[in-house]
């Protein structure tokens, strides 16, 4: 600034064309716009753990979907065999047990009839004798 | 590719000859097998070695008699069991039953008893297979005048343990008081 310059209207007259409003140039909006979603994007992935960042590709990502995918339907095939094979166990558990009860209920059968006899024999003995002094 | 071919061949001898054999250790006149449709109620159970096992495997450790049937299981080698019951009287013959007992008056069978009752018409037949001296398996026919059934076990069991099963699952043991009133003919160690 020279001496002319300090002249108050001369300096009143820079303040006003400095503080004067100017027209932005065209796409400037959009620049900063852009420049701020680069920012947030940048920040975002700094939150995001680094082996995440490799479902960022699209093929990966389908990739991925597929894997999940396939192994619930196949976890969900797998629980329905193991419940299937668990029921028909069950059932097999089941004729076995009535297998062996049956088997169990007829030697107890034979048992009892075999301890009927041996009971009854030494009851008819005596009373055999009895009738024979009698006579 | 001739040897193959013999293997191949000798595999389903082999198959073949152990059903068969297999097939021979129980075999059911076809008489019998018809009383399933005069039958009121029939019970079939037929379960060999790996049905055996697979089937014991889901016995629980924490059930006492399931813990039970498992020890008597544990050695077994198949299980068949034919039931029938029926509605009236005479619904089966006599000889039919006579068929099947002959099938096991053969050395390797013994039977160690024998019952007939003509009170109240229950006789009950249970023959021993003994192989080297020891239980190798055991068949028990009961015929009475509503019910006949058949229980073939192979393999070597206690017959103590398994007529502690008799009574269990809910199902009231039978009565083994003596009744007081005398059987016709009861036959006992009949060893052949």
């Amino acid at each position: 600034m020279n001496l002319e310059d300090k002249n108050p209207n001369r300096m009143g007259e820079l303040l006003r064309k400095s503080l004067q409003r100017e027209e932005v140039p065209a796409g400037f909006a959009d620049g900063v716009l852009i420049r701020a979603a680069r920012q947030r994007a940048a920040a975002h992935d700094s939150h995001v753990p680094s082996w995440f960042r490799i479902f960022s590709q699209p093929l990966l990502r389908w990739a991925a979907f597929a894997t999940i995918s396939a192994s619930l339907i196949g976890g969900g095939i797998r629980y329905r065999e193991v419940r299937r094979e668990r029921e028909e166990g069950e059932a097999a558990k089941q004729q076995l047990m009535l297998a062996l009860h049956i088997a169990g209920s007829k030697l107890r059968l034979a048992k009892s009839k075999v301890n009927e006899i041996h009971t009854s024999r030494p009851e008819r003995e005596p009373s055999t004798n009895r009738s024979r002094s009698k006579s | 590719m001739r040897k193959a071919n013999w293997k191949l061949l000798c595999s389903v001898f082999l198959m073949l000859a152990s059903s068969l054999l297999r097939a021979q250790e129980f075999k059911l006149p076809v008489d019998v097998e018809k009383l399933t449709s005069r039958a009121k109620e029939t019970v079939e159970v037929n379960m060999d070695g790996p049905m055996l096992q697979w089937a014991s495997k889901f016995l629980s450790a924490e059930d006492p008699e399931e813990q039970k049937a498992a020890k008597v299981v544990a050695n077994l080698k198949a299980i068949y069991v034919r039931s029938f019951e029926f509605d009236k009287e005479g619904a089966y013959s006599p000889a039919e039953v006579e068929a099947l007992r002959a099938q096991f008056r053969s050395p390797l069978w013994s039977r160690v008893v024998g019952v007939r009752s003509e009170h109240n018409g229950e006789n009950v037949d249970v023959f021993f297979k003994l192989e080297n001296e020891k239980m190798a398996g055991i068949v028990i026919i009961s015929a009475e005048p509503k019910e006949l059934t058949f229980v073939n076990i192979v393999g070597p069991l206690e017959v103590d343990q398994l007529a502690d099963l008799g009574g269990e699952f809910g199902i009231p043991k039978l009565n083994t008081k003596p009744s007081g009133k005398p059987l016709a003919k009861v036959e006992k160690g009949d060893h052949k």
